[in-house]
């Protein structure tokens, strides 16, 4: 469905805003306002291994911002100049992550050298195909990724590290940010076409896994350090991601179940058609 | 609602989400070894609250892994409030 001129308006006058405070409250220097003199560089591995981890999903950069671009290219500009933007703060958690891997001591740039250079021979495949639909990816994606930064700063401050714990502050206030974009975006979708929006929602919210799964080495074994630490699983992702994404969006969790179970009718009406077609 | 309908309700919901039969359940079942991911689980509990005519708040669904655990929960959502089954 072609993006409306009222569409277009609204994700325009949405960037604006979001863009405005961005310049205004919430830009940072990876190099400078990180107490780097606070590192604690006798803190354990997993803090590493987990910034590492961290490092390496955001350093698909390049996938996901062609990615997302080749589904919202059309969109409208609010979404495009978003898209430009919001590649340059992610690039910041990616640099800082960086930064800390070598001032902690606990990786030397030639080591994450390599690292990157592995990690490149792997790519990041878009997962939804139509703009809206990695709109709606996009919000459940950004919050997991604000909640799971949120917790990695208490563990980092557990540990005595102010430095990875202002890392993790940061990415954490841009990936909320970003999340509260997308959730516009997706209440003009809902706007310009609720049944479609919920039915991409229920498609999203069935297939949605995050972005590392796949293509990060190691993901797996990762993972389990991550939640062992700070304690993430699917319970907090639906209490803390899921269900308020969805009051904020005013839809209810019966009306996803309701566009799933339409969805999966249609795909069984379509298969008992072509069965008998 | 007796235990045992009620039971069997969840598995003609779940039959009827996961589109095939489903085998023996009791209430130590494990509702993601089934093969029901989150969403067929919203499903499911939207199809009960529409028959029983109760509503199950969000959050308290966070949590449940056994379909004693989410019968329990329907049950004291029910006027009634029947016993959990076994």
């Amino acid at each position: 469905m072609p993006a409306t001129d009222r569409f277009r308006e609204e994700l325009l006058t949405t960037f604006r805003t979001f863009f405005a405070e961005a310049e205004s409250k919430r830009r940072w220097n990876p190099y400078t306002d990180i107490p780097w003199d606070a590192v604690n560089r006798e803190a354990p591995e997993s803090l590493a291994l987990c910034a590492e981890t961290f490092m390496a999903v955001e350093s698909f950069l390049p996938d996901y911002v062609s990615g997302a671009f080749s589904v919202i290219r059309e969109s409208s500009l609010g979404q495009r100049w978003f898209t430009a933007n919001w590649s340059y703060e992610e690039l910041k958690h990616s640099i800082v992550l960086h930064e800390y891997l070598v001032r902690s001591g606990k990786r030397s740039e030639e080591a994450l050298h390599d690292f990157h250079a592995q990690l490149m021979g792997r790519r990041w495949n878009v997962p939804f195909s139509t703009g809206r639909q990695m709109t709606l990816y996009a919000i459940f994606q950004e919050h997991a990724t604000f909640l799971i930064y949120v917790r990695q700063e208490q563990v980092a401050l557990a540990h005595g590290d102010r430095a990875l714990a202002a890392c993790y502050r940061f990415n954490a206030r841009d990936e909320c940010a970003h999340g509260r974009f997308y959730e516009a975006a997706a209440r003009a979708y809902l706007e310009e076409d609720r049944e479609g929006t919920l039915r991409d929602l229920a498609l999203v919210a069935k297939g949605f896994r995050m972005p590392g799964v796949g293509i990060v080495p190691d993901y797996d074994r990762r993972i389990v350090t991550m939640r062992e630490d700070a304690h993430i699983d699917r319970d907090l992702f639906l209490k803390k991601v899921f269900f308020p994404t969805l009051r904020r969006l005013n839809v209810t969790r019966q009306e996803i179940a309701a566009a799933s179970a339409a969805s999966r009718r249609e795909a069984q009406d379509a298969g008992g058609t072509a069965a008998t077609g | 609602m007796a235990p045992d309908d009620l039971l069997n309700l969840f598995r003609a919901s779940v039959s009827e989400v996961v589109e095939r039969d489903v085998p023996e359940l009791s209430a130590d079942s494990n509702i993601a070894s089934m093969g029901i991911d989150s969403l067929q689980m919203l499903e499911i509990v939207g199809n009960l609250e529409r028959e029983l005519q109760i509503s199950v708040p969000d959050d308290e669904l966070v949590g449940i892994e056994t379909v004693g655990q989410l019968l329990s929960l329907v049950q004291k959502k029910l006027p009634s409030g029947e016993a959990a089954p076994s």
